[in-house]
């Protein structure tokens, strides 16, 4: 069965090209959210295998959400999309629970790589 | 290659004394412990005893190594016992301690560390080999024998402690934020067991520092190591993972294995810094305050209305080195760790000598004071001490029928009122009796039979900081106060401090010593006599007066100047430190100060006023001239002389 992916970013931009990276890989993207508020409430409801999480956002930050996710559920497996100079905040969402990143300016096999990994199904 | 190793003498001094005070320490609080909270003390014991052997093995210093692993064998047999701990063990503990900071001590300099005792190394083996039959009848289900005479990796770890794995990563050259990456497997290595050590280590990750996209962490886990593995395997972008036993390390949370590894977790970033090098910064920020001095001074030859832009750099120069003066001082604060670490042993050591109980609880080991002081503190301090529990303390049976408990208590404590450090001793023993000081004092011709009867009580107890009077044989075992508090009182003096007594009969004796947190910089009096100038100290200054002499009232001889609601007697400055004979009529000013057994009135010319001044200790053949304390420089370039006014009147 297709792992779910839940897709976190402001930018409907990023969370096209991210979905397609999804898609072409095989994962089912279940559903999408713009802010971390958004974020905590889809993740309660869909129950992804996966969420991908933006860092800067507006009302909740992606660290934040993270947070929150994995308070729900400690096995959540949120991977941050961070940009280049970002690391203390990565570091942050690490700490926060984040399971892995991956850095944007990002090719669509470092997304799926990543996400494989981080679910053992690499 | 060759590795330098002369290059982390200094830490492994330090690191080495440090682990050894600690371990002392833990050696006293084992004898007072309540069975339950020994293991944890002698896990504690058995770390410091080992790191000591790990780092002096690092070094080759095999003395020192030997010595720590003999020590560390009989800490070891200590493990898995319950009861109490023999005080014999405790004893060649100690003295294993005390071998190995001499050892370590004289490694310090740059030389050999000394061959060890033998009558220790062997008295150690005796004893961890006597304690292991012990070990054996313990009720603990695995009570491991600790190994007497195998080389030193040869320590099993005790049962049910985790292994530890050494794990190593590499950071594929891909990863745009190699240090991210290693902070996420040191994170997720928290996750699965206990991070030892790291190398980078957190601090260093989050700057951005991993070195050849390399991190080396030691874990202490029950997992396997695949299980470790697997583990990391989940994260992106490393190009290798390794995972495997660490080398065979006793459980105790030891040290890790490369010495300099950074820790996982470093919340208090500190540097160590020579302790010289602490001394000449405050002699350089002392000569940068006379240079600011001197600039002011030559200012004044300036006309007055071209001078300000000079006394405004002069001023904003004299800000700057002010504030640089208050981080050198902030700098050279420590904790008073005497009390925490020697006095407790110290006390214990006395006690068992003297056949007395004593329990000695020290407050206040916290407080921070200037180093030099620190130091110069120790020996007023544990001549104190050992009054107290030598002299003060009663012996069992004494202390049962006078209606106290057996043992005897001493209280240390510290604390600070403003910019003094209060010390007290005080102990719960049969007090002194003013009445014998009195007899005593007048038997050595210290003070006439009248001047002693007009003492008060808390007067007469003073008499003990007189010289010859504390001396008496007969007075340390009547008065309970023994040898040398003049001693003492010197010492606390010569700190700019002061010492008070309070004591009751049966009841106990309480020595209070008022000292100055830090030193270097006081204001002085600067006087004039004759075409000589002269620091007093303002700290002992109580006021001055403009009088003519010969109006004074006089007693014996000695004019007396009404202060205070009292008399005191008036010296003439001058002839007390050898000046041809001064006027002696007409207006002159009188500084009041403190001198030995009160105050005393000093007959200058000129009072020049308050100066801040770093003062630099005297040295031979000056420092042989009594009267004399420190030397400073005025502004003008000029040397003063600061008078020690207790030994000049005396003299």
């Amino acid at each position: 069965m297709a792992k779910k992916v839940l897709i976190v970013d402001d930018a409907i931009f990023m969370r096209n090209m991210i979905k397609d990276i999804f898609a072409s890989g095989g994962f089912d993207v279940v559903g999408e959210a713009a802010n971390g508020l958004e974020a905590v409430e889809k993740f309660k409801e869909l129950r992804p295998d996966v969420t991908t999480m933006d860092i800067v956002m507006p009302f909740k930050s992606g660290i934040e959400a993270t947070r929150e996710i994995v308070k729900v559920d400690p096995r959540a497996v949120v991977v941050m999309c961070s940009a280049l100079g970002q690391e203390s905040l990565v570091m942050e969402a690490i700490e926060a629970g984040a399971s892995d990143f991956i850095v944007k300016p990002f090719k669509s096999e470092d997304v799926l790589s990543v996400v494989r990994k981080v679910l053992g199904s690499a | 290659m060759e590795l330098d190793l002369s290059k982390y003498l200094g830490l492994f001094v330090s690191e080495s004394r440090e682990h050894l005070d600690a371990l002392s320490r833990n050696l006293v609080d084992l004898e007072k412990s309540d069975p339950p909270g020994v293991p944890a003390i002698v896990d504690d014991m058995f770390r410091h005893a080992h790191s000591v052997k790990g780092m002096a093995g690092t070094m080759q210093f095999d003395g020192i190594a030997l010595v720590a692993h003999r020590a560390e064998d009989v800490i070891g047999a200590l493990r898995g016992r319950s009861g109490p701990v023999e005080a014999d063990v405790v004893d060649v503990l100690l003295a294993a301690t005390d071998a190995l900071q001499a050892m370590v001590q004289s490694t310090a300099g740059g030389g050999p560390p000394g061959a060890p005792d033998e009558a220790l190394v062997a008295r150690l083996a005796r004893v961890a080999s006597a304690l292991k039959p012990a070990a054996g009848a313990a009720p603990h289900p695995a009570p491991e024998a600790p190994p007497a005479a195998e080389p030193a990796a040869a320590v099993p770890p005790p049962p049910a402690a985790p292994a530890r794995l050494a794990v190593e990563v590499e950071v594929a050259a891909a990863c745009p934020v190699p240090s991210v990456r290693g902070y996420l497997v040191l994170k997720r290595l928290e996750a699965l067991g206990k991070v030892v050590s790291a190398a980078p280590g957190q601090e260093d990750l989050r700057a951005g520092r991993i070195p050849d996209r390399r991190l080396t962490a030691t874990v202490e886990t029950a997992l396997e190591p695949d299980a470790i593995e697997r583990a990391l395997a989940q994260i992106a972008d490393l190009s290798q993972v390794a995972v495997r036993p660490a080398e065979a390390r006793p459980a105790a949370p030891a040290p890790p294995a490369p010495p300099r590894a950074e820790p996982a977790a470093d919340p208090n970033r500190t540097v160590r810094v020579r302790a010289e090098l602490l001394d000449d910064f405050l002699d350089v920020v002392g000569e940068l305050l006379l240079a600011t001095a001197r600039l002011r001074a030559v200012g004044r030859a300036i006309p007055e209305a071209q001078r300000r832009p000079h006394d405004e750099g002069v001023d904003r120069l004299h800000g700057i080195v002010k504030d640089l003066h208050g981080k050198v001082m902030a700098a050279r604060m420590t904790p008073l760790t005497l009390l925490s670490d020697r006095l407790p042993r110290a006390a214990r050591d006395l006690a068992r000598r003297s056949g007395k109980q004593v329990d000695v609880a020290v407050s206040g080991a916290e407080i921070e004071i200037d180093r030099s002081l620190v130091e110069d503190i120790a020996d007023p301090v544990l001549h104190v001490l050992r009054n107290a529990v030598d002299h003060g303390l009663e012996n069992p049976a004494e202390r049962i029928s006078s209606g106290k408990s057996a043992t005897g208590h001493v209280e240390v404590s510290a604390r600070r009122e403003r910019d003094r450090l209060v010390l007290e001793i005080a102990d719960d023993g049969r007090g002194m009796d003013p009445e014998r000081l009195r007899q005593a004092a007048v038997e050595r011709g210290a003070i006439s039979r009248e001047a002693a009867a007009a003492l008060s009580d808390a007067e007469a107890l003073e008499l003990s900081c007189l010289p010859g009077v504390s001396t008496a044989r007969v007075l340390t075992d009547v008065s309970g106060r023994g040898v040398g508090m003049d001693a003492v009182k010197k010492a606390v003096e010569a700190l700019g401090g002061s010492l008070a007594i309070d004591s009751r009969r049966g009841r106990g004796t309480r020595i209070s010593m008022r000292l100055p947190l830090t030193v270097a910089v006081q204001p002085l009096l600067l006087v004039r006599v004759g075409s000589e100038i002269l620091g007093l100290p303002v700290a002992k200054v109580h006021g001055a007066a403009e009088v003519e002499v010969e109006r004074l009232e006089r007693s014996g001889g000695a004019p007396l100047l009404g202060f205070a609601g009292g008399h005191v007697p008036v010296h003439d400055l001058g002839r007390l430190i050898g000046l041809p004979p001064a006027r002696t009529s007409g207006r002159r000013s009188i500084v009041v100060t403190e001198a030995e057994g009160g105050r005393v009135g000093l007959a200058v010319d000129q009072l020049l006023g308050q100066e801040e001044a770093v003062l630099k200790p005297l040295h031979r053949p000056l420092s042989l001239v009594p009267g004399l304390s420190a030397v400073t420089v005025l502004g003008s370039g000029r040397p003063v002389f600061v008078l020690d006014v207790p030994r000049l009147v005396a003299a």
